[in-house]
């Protein structure tokens, strides 16, 4: 099979990599670069577990080739903390108890993620339709509405 | 005694940082070097024999390490009734059952290999409706069924037919109690069956080890019953099988037993003893694995003129789909919970759990009891209206309290907790009997209010254990092998442990990957029973380890342990607490200045085996099965678009007697999460299939669920606090109970809104239009 | 892996052209992917090759004027369109109807053409297309031609597009200064569904002109004929008539999402609503 070299940055750091054209970006976070904050729930778009941000936009890394984002920035869950500390983002998710199984977590944190950087200030109205696209089973979204209503909150003081 | 220092307090979750950043490890995200992966081919059909199957293509294919059919495992599995193939053999019983198993290198080789297999079928008709299954002549899911092995004097397969387990409930005399009946309800319910959705699917590595060992990773809520029944299938010693289960994406009954741990050792085993993973597609999820079973509910209720409850006569039909699984025992729980929590002198209920040519059930969030409270709670508002009564101060009137005796002859006790409390608090956060009034002459309010009630279904021996070990530095580490699959019973465990052990929290921990080798047994992670039984566990070990800490506290201080107090992690005699040994000086043991030592490492053991349970009678019913009941209400108020058949929830209240809360953010958050589960179910949930038998909606294109933007406007949870006697400080379970009556409360809540009685589910907008048109098409 | 195929980014229109005409039939255009990577996953049919156009700039263009309409390209993805002040203004129904689409994620990645291009009876933003008088241009190895929206599908998931032609651009036709249009869809959740019916209505008092679109309802998104605007009449009384013409007009069927029955009864409500948006700051009658 034919293998395209793509150069992407992650997090950060610059990964030159030879993947197969059918490769997902999912794929190639996971199994090449072995960050599997991101997960699969679904494949096809419409859980957002596997939600990353390219190019800062919040995107399904399952409907996304790893052959597109050469030359593009990827960040997902573990780009979040940094130096160990854990973003204000992060901790309001802990505060607020919105965090359950834990597995839709680091798509929904980054679907949040992105919200606050577009939109300091969002109202609950607009943190549903940002996260409306992340399934989550066990919280009843509750909490993570009002983790998210937190931390844009913090940003404030 | 003094005040608790962490029980009751929203002492947050010590998982939530791994989660939170992305660390947290699932089946999911593990791999073994030298692992293949490994796919299945399923059949198209309900119901057919099988005639050949060709895999000589699939096996040349390069990269394909092991090919299985049905042939190859002469193994046969169940939990209560022996009924299932690992891959099916002769026949296929449903749509989407695995037939042939293919493991490779890679798993696009082996989803390229099934391809390659050709399977010849004779399709033959399949039998859909469990009540036309249960009649004389319908065609047999298991024509064999007399030769099964199963759990006896708990179940009762009925030989030739395809009835998997009936379940008699019989108080009184029920017929009397019709007679003397002012009111008579007779109505029928029907609940489809419908998928659990974990955001994480069914995931297993399973590694086949030389001398018939076996190592398996999997997302399951029980390790210990995957240990045990994998050694009974395949009848090797406890010892040769390890489980591990590490993070676990929600499982909501779905990974209560075993479902793909046996193909993938066999996988394994076949390949030479590479390391197999087996991850369920989200398309696996809703077709192949099992699902919560469909209910038809067929009511008589009786009741008098001064509005109490006369008799109850139900039967229950459970469609279990092709296998008995967890069905049986949710047919049997549906049964013994079948009249709610009300005060019902003459019962008389059957519950038939019945074969069909469908995907399986399980167990599922609730246990059988929102189907049946579905049932019950709607043919409650149903008689209330005919007699013209207050649906609330009817139930108010009916429902269980100390003195009264429940189906089965258990008699109420005040530490039962309080149904009556519950619904007085609904009732009054609903403000309820106040109608609210829109001026948008489309759509109109009502509200409903529904009670609720569950015990754990469990064996009557069902036991847990948990050991506690000090570390060096003096701070804990506690074992216990339920799982913590985001409930959050470990934050609840940790607590009582932090104040049994008098230790900081910051110094406890639980830890997070169970296994069978190291963690202490635990029965099942279900049935709503961890933090009781799991509780009760841990306060045992804490205190057998703390006595162990003022046994060597006393001796390092020259004191007779009674003397000895605890306190923030250190001992002293209690007239001089100035004087304090912190843990970490004896943890390991005491070393006095000379060298000489005493006491040891401190592991404190604890255990919990439950109390005074027994069968029920077969033929009556009759017996304990509830180690505790939990009670509660919920009230909803809905607005309904009149034109179009939209609802949305203004307002969601739930009231549970937890006895006391251990944990109130955890407790609220775990409420929230069911009930929107619950909505689900009442709004849009639920498997179809057409007329072969094919699943209709099998995705979540075709199968949604609630997002957030699906979320009622208002919700609120308030908790009632009446001590279990025998709970970890009072409480009881509280985890699967927020879903139950959602369902039925809002049907309530549609009846007040539209004089419209519902009575099936789902509640799409389609159903409420249809119904709002037929009734101006009636009148 | 999600499919075999290869894959090649291309930097113009011409390039992708005749890669695709080169593979007859074994080459697909890929723009955001979020209904091709879909189809392939689900049904394991994937094609030889993929041809990547997102890089193409023209593609990526989002031009407005007051005077000349707009030009929306191929490949700008919906939430672009979502947000734009100017299509928010002036064309309401497409805005509301690229809002509507998947996910907020899926939306960053699924374009206008490829909305269009995949031709499902449900696609949210052609009932917007067609009562805003788009035209999608396309181009393949023959040149490029304009296709009046209302031309483009044929059929589930067929268009009049010829092999190997690509959609370029959309174009919108100005709008009159006091040109209104708005955008509803029925699903079954509120978050990331299809639409069990949607509907657009454009109206310009100006033009006497209204018109109405629907979708999932047909084989195709279906524009309503033209309807002759009669003085004062009030909005139930043209809601009414509309909703004739549309019973007419459109053919749906039983699905999982929702059966033909009630997607008909749904018709009368949508037309009220939208008609109520639209005329109502006249005073409930025109």
């Amino acid at each position: 099979m034919k293998l395209h070299e793509i150069t992407l940055a992650v997090n950060g750091t610059r990964e030159t990599l030879s993947v197969p054209a059918g490769m997902t970006l999912l794929e190639l976070l996971r199994e090449k670069l072995y960050l599997t904050g991101p997960k699969e729930g679904c494949g096809a778009g419409e859980c957002g577990s596997c939600t990353v941000l390219l190019d800062g936009r919040p995107v399904t890394s399952c409907l996304v080739l790893a052959v597109e984002t050469d030359g593009r920035e990827v960040r997902t869950i573990e780009g979040e903390a940094t130096d160990g500390q854990l973003s204000a983002l992060q901790q309001a998710f802990i505060d607020a108890g919105a965090i359950q199984c834990g597995f839709c977590t680091p798509g929904m944190v980054m679907s949040a993620r992105a919200l606050l950087e577009r939109n300091p200030h969002p109202s609950d109205d607009e943190i549903k339709e940002a996260i409306a696209g992340n399934l989550c089973r066990c919280t009843g979204y509750e909490s993570i509405i009002a983790a998210v209503r937190l931390a844009a909150e913090g940003r404030e003081k | 005694m003094s005040a608790t220092k962490y029980v009751g307090q929203s002492v947050p979750r010590e998982d939530a940082i791994p989660k939170v950043t992305g660390t947290a490890m699932f089946v999911h995200d593990m791999s073994l070097p030298g692992m293949l992966h490994a796919a299945t081919v399923k059949s198209p059909h309900a119901a057919a024999r099988i005639v050949s199957i060709a895999v000589e293509a699939a096996r040349a294919l390069r990269g394909v390490r092991a090919v299985l059919t049905g042939d190859d495992l002469d193994y046969r599995l169940g939990l209560y009734v022996q009924d299932k193939s690992i891959l099916a053999r002769e026949r296929v019983r449903y749509q989407g059952e695995p037939v042939v198993a293919i493991a490779a290198d890679t798993l696009e080789i082996a989803r390229a290999a099934c391809d390659l297999v050709e399977v010849e079928y004779e399709v033959q008709d399949p039998v859909l409706d469990p009540r036309e299954a249960m009649e004389p002549g319908a065609p047999l899911v298991h024509p064999d069924l007399h030769t099964y092995s199963y759990m006896k004097g708990v179940f009762s397969p009925k030989p030739h037919t395809n009835i998997a387990h009936q379940q008699k409930i019989r108080k009184g005399n029920v017929e009397a109690g019709l007679a003397a009946s002012e009111v008579v309800v007779q109505e029928h319910f029907y609940n489809p069956p419908a998928p659990h959705v974990p955001l994480e699917t069914h995931a297993v590595i399973a590694h086949a080890l030389p001398g018939e060992h076996m190592e398996i990773y999997t997302s399951a809520q029980s390790p210990y019953t995957v240990r045990n029944l994998l050694c009974h299938s395949f009848d090797l010693p406890h010892a040769n099988v390890r489980v591990h289960v590490p993070y676990v994406g929600g499982g909501f009954g779905g990974k209560a037993g075993i479902q793909l741990e046996p193909l993938a050792y066999c996988l394994s085993k076949a390949a030479g003893g590479k390391p197999v993973k087996i991850v369920a597609t989200r398309e696996e999820e809703f077709g192949t694995l099992p699902s919560r079973q469909g209910l038809h509910t067929d009511i008589i209720l009786g009741v008098t003129k001064d509005g109490k409850i006369s008799a109850l006569k139900v039967k229950y039909v459970w469609d279990a789909g092709a296998y008995a699984d967890y069905g049986v025992n949710v047919g049997r729980a549906g049964a013994y919970a079948g009249a709610g929590p009300y005060n019902v002198p003459n019962c008389h209920i059957d519950s038939f759990v019945v074969y069909t040519n469908k995907v399986f059930g399980t167990a599922y969030r609730g246990f059988g009891h929102l189907e049946v409270m579905w049932g019950v709670e709607r043919a409650m508002e149903i008689a209330a209206c005919k007699l013209k009564m207050d649906p609330y101060e009817f139930r108010m009137l009916n429902v269980l309290r100390a003195g009264d005796r429940t189906i089965t002859g258990e008699t109420i006790t005040p530490g039962h907790g309080r149904p009556d409390k519950c619904l007085e608090a609904v009732a009054q956060a609903l403000d309820w009997g106040k109608k609210t009034t829109l001026s948008d002459p489309n759509k109109v309010r009502g509200k409903g209010i529904a009670a609720l009630h569950k015990a754990p279904a469990m064996p009557t021996y069902t036991s847990c254990s948990a050991i506690i070990k000090l570390n060096e530095d003096g701070s804990a580490d506690i074992l216990i092998s339920g799982v913590d699959m985001g409930q959050g019973t470990y934050t609840a465990l940790r607590q009582i442990a932090a104040d049994e052990l008098k230790l900081q929290i910051e110094r406890v921990h639980m830890t997070w990957e169970c296994d069978t080798a190291f963690s202490p047994y635990d029965w099942q992670t279900v049935a709503s029973r961890f933090t009781f039984m799991g509780g009760n566990a841990v306060i045992d070990a804490s205190r057998d380890a703390l006595r162990q800490i003022k046994q060597v506290a006393g001796m390092a201080l020259r004191a007779a342990p009674e003397h000895i107090v605890c306190e923030d992690g250190a001992a002293y005699v209690d007239n001089h607490p100035d004087q304090r040994v912190p843990y970490e000086k004896f943890a390991l043991g005491y070393t006095f200045e000379n060298g000489n030592s005493v006491g040891g490492p401190i592991i404190g053991r604890g255990r919990y085996i439950a109390q005074g349970l027994t069968n029920l009678d077969l033929e009556t019913g009759q017996g304990l099965p509830a180690q505790f009941w939990t009670y509660g209400a919920q009230g909803t108020e809905v607005e309904v678009d009149t034109r179009t058949g939209e609802i949305e929830i203004v307002d969601m209240i739930t009231a549970l007697d937890a006895g006391k809360v251990l944990n109130p953010v955890l407790a609220r958050e775990q409420v929230i999460g069911g009930v929107v589960q619950g909505l689900g179910s009442t709004l849009f949930e639920g498997l179809r299939f057409d007329d072969e038998g094919h699943l209709l909606n099998g995705s979540f294109t075709d199968h949604k669920i609630p997002t957030a933007k699906d979320i009622p406007r208002h919700t609120q949870q308030i908790f009632i606090e009446t001590p279990q006697p025998d709970g970890p400080y009072g409480a009881r379970g509280i985890a699967e109970h927020p879903m139950i009556s959602v369902p039925s409360a809002v049907a309530n809540a549609l009846y007040d809104a539209l004089g419209i009685d519902f009575n099936t589910l789902p509640l799409t907008s389609e159903r409420i239009y249809r119904a709002i048109h037929e009734e101006r098409n009636d009148s | 892996m999600i499919g075999t195929f290869d894959y090649v980014r291309v930097g113009s229109i011409k390039e992708g052209c005749e890669l695709l005409a080169a593979r007859n039939g074994g080459a697909v255009a890929l723009a955001g992917g979020t209904d091709l990577l879909v189809s392939i996953r689900n049904t394991g049919r994937s094609p030889d090759l993929l041809v990547d156009f997102k890089d193409v700039a023209q593609l990526n263009r989002l031009v407005t004027d007051n005077d000349a309409g707009a030009m929306i390209g191929a490949c700008v993805p919906l939430n672009v369109i979502a947000d734009n002040t100017v299509i928010n203004d002036r064309f309401t129904a497409l805005a509301a109807a690229a809002r509507s689409v998947g996910s907020y994620q899926v939306r960053n990645r699924a374009t206008l053409g490829g909305n269009i291009a995949n031709a499902s009876p449900a696609a949210d933003t052609a009932p917007a297309l067609l009562v805003l008088g788009a035209s999608v241009n396309v181009t393949g190895k023959d040149g490029t031609r304009k296709i009046p929206i209302d031309k483009l599908f044929t059929g589930v998931k067929k268009t009049s597009l010829r092999a190997g032609e690509v959609i370029t651009d959309i174009s919108l036709p100005p709008v009159g200064s006091r040109a209104r249009s708005a955008f509803l869809k029925k699903q079954r959740v509120k978050g990331h569904d299809l639409a069990i019916i949607n509907m657009a209505v454009s109206y310009d008092p100006d033009a006497e002109a209204l018109r109405v679109a629907i979708g999932s309802c047909a084989v195709t998104p279906i524009l309503l004929p033209p309807v002759n605007l009669s003085e004062n009449e009030p909005i139930d009384e043209l809601a009414e008539r509309l909703n004739d013409i549309a019973q007419a007009a459109i053919s749906p069927i039983d699905d999982i999402r929702a059966s033909a029955v009630y997607r008909l009864g749904l018709v009368p409500v949508l037309l009220s609503d939208l008609l109520s948006v639209l005329l109502a700051p006249e005073g409930g009658a025109r």
